[in-house]
């Protein structure tokens, strides 16, 4: 049977939102639903164009932080 | 998840008891996602440095004054209080935005694979300015919710508490900034751009299971 999931939970899917039951749902309508499992696709694939984009700061910025932190303990 | 890994919850009660090396760790795990936040908002490299700053300095007063709900999770908090920053920062409008691709700061800066050459960093990183360039023409509240999901690790209820509308309002503004992301992505022929997906590429599999 295919069943039609609305775009939001396949959404919650992709984001592990989902309880493990409903998460089961949405792989067995996957199985069965080309067009759907497409949509999903994409949508990883955009998820994962986006992990690309990530950044890292400075090590002097992080450094910085640190040592706020440790003026900030021998004050208190 | 590595079970090993000591949670941001445990590391906070370490840290507030002293242990200045579990404050270390907190930092280094989420800095790249609290800076990724602030930089897709503020597009200033220095100003990202600051507000990065100024975030774990306002979080270290919060936890140091024991104001720090340990109920709530630790990382959608510490985005929240970038993502504030930042809004803050780009409507003062000081500076002139730019995110410069010849710099070889962010060269090393990005994160990469240890056997690729200088031609490969070179074009993925160039793919990922490219990138960053269409996020910023998502429309405002699409790009919020797209930042706030996938670099704050806010849930889409906390995202939908946070901007003050329904979680299907949420859902659908990620889902269409999405589309719109993939979109912009065929136009500008960066689809099947090998860059975008130098890692892993098994969750893609999905996309077989239906034949």
């Amino acid at each position: 049977m295919i069943q039609i999931l609305p775009h939001s939970t396949l959404l919650q899917y992709v984001y592990n939102e989902l309880p493990p039951e409903r998460q089961r749902e949405v792989e067995e309508a996957l199985q069965h639903d080309p067009d759907l499992a497409a949509t999903c696709a994409d949508l990883l694939l955009a998820q994962r164009a986006l992990d690309g984009v990530r950044r890292e700061p400075r090590p002097e910025t992080s450094e910085a932080i640190l040592r706020y932190s440790r003026t900030f303990l021998s004050k208190s | 998840m590595d079970l090993l890994q000591p949670s941001d919850s445990a590391l906070i009660s370490l840290y507030l008891a002293g242990q200045e090396s579990a404050f270390a760790i907190l930092l280094e795990r989420h800095r790249s996602r609290v800076f990724t936040t602030i930089l897709l908002i503020v597009r200033d490299e220095d100003v990202a440095e600051d507000l990065l700053q100024d975030t774990f300095i306002k979080a270290i007063h919060t936890m140091k004054s024991g104001r720090y709900n340990e109920e709530g999770k630790f990382s959608p908090w510490i985005c929240r209080i970038a993502h504030n920053l930042a809004i803050d920062s780009f409507r003062r409008g000081k500076r002139v935005p730019h995110v410069s691709l010849t710099d070889n700061e962010i060269l090393n800066n990005t994160l990469t694979v240890a056997d690729d050459g200088p031609d490969d960093i070179l074009a993925r990183e160039e793919t990922h300015t490219r990138l960053r360039a269409l996020i910023q023409e998502l429309p405002a509240a699409q790009k919020e919710v797209l930042l706030m999901r996938h670099y704050g690790d806010m849930s889409f209820q906390e995202i939908a508490d946070a901007t003050g509308v329904s979680i299907n309002t949420a859902l659908g503004r990620m889902r269409y900034a999405l589309i719109n992301l993939r979109k912009k992505m065929t136009a500008n022929s960066l689809d099947y751009d090998s860059n975008l997906t130098p890692f892993d590429t098994s969750p893609v599999c999905v996309q077989r299971i239906a034949s």
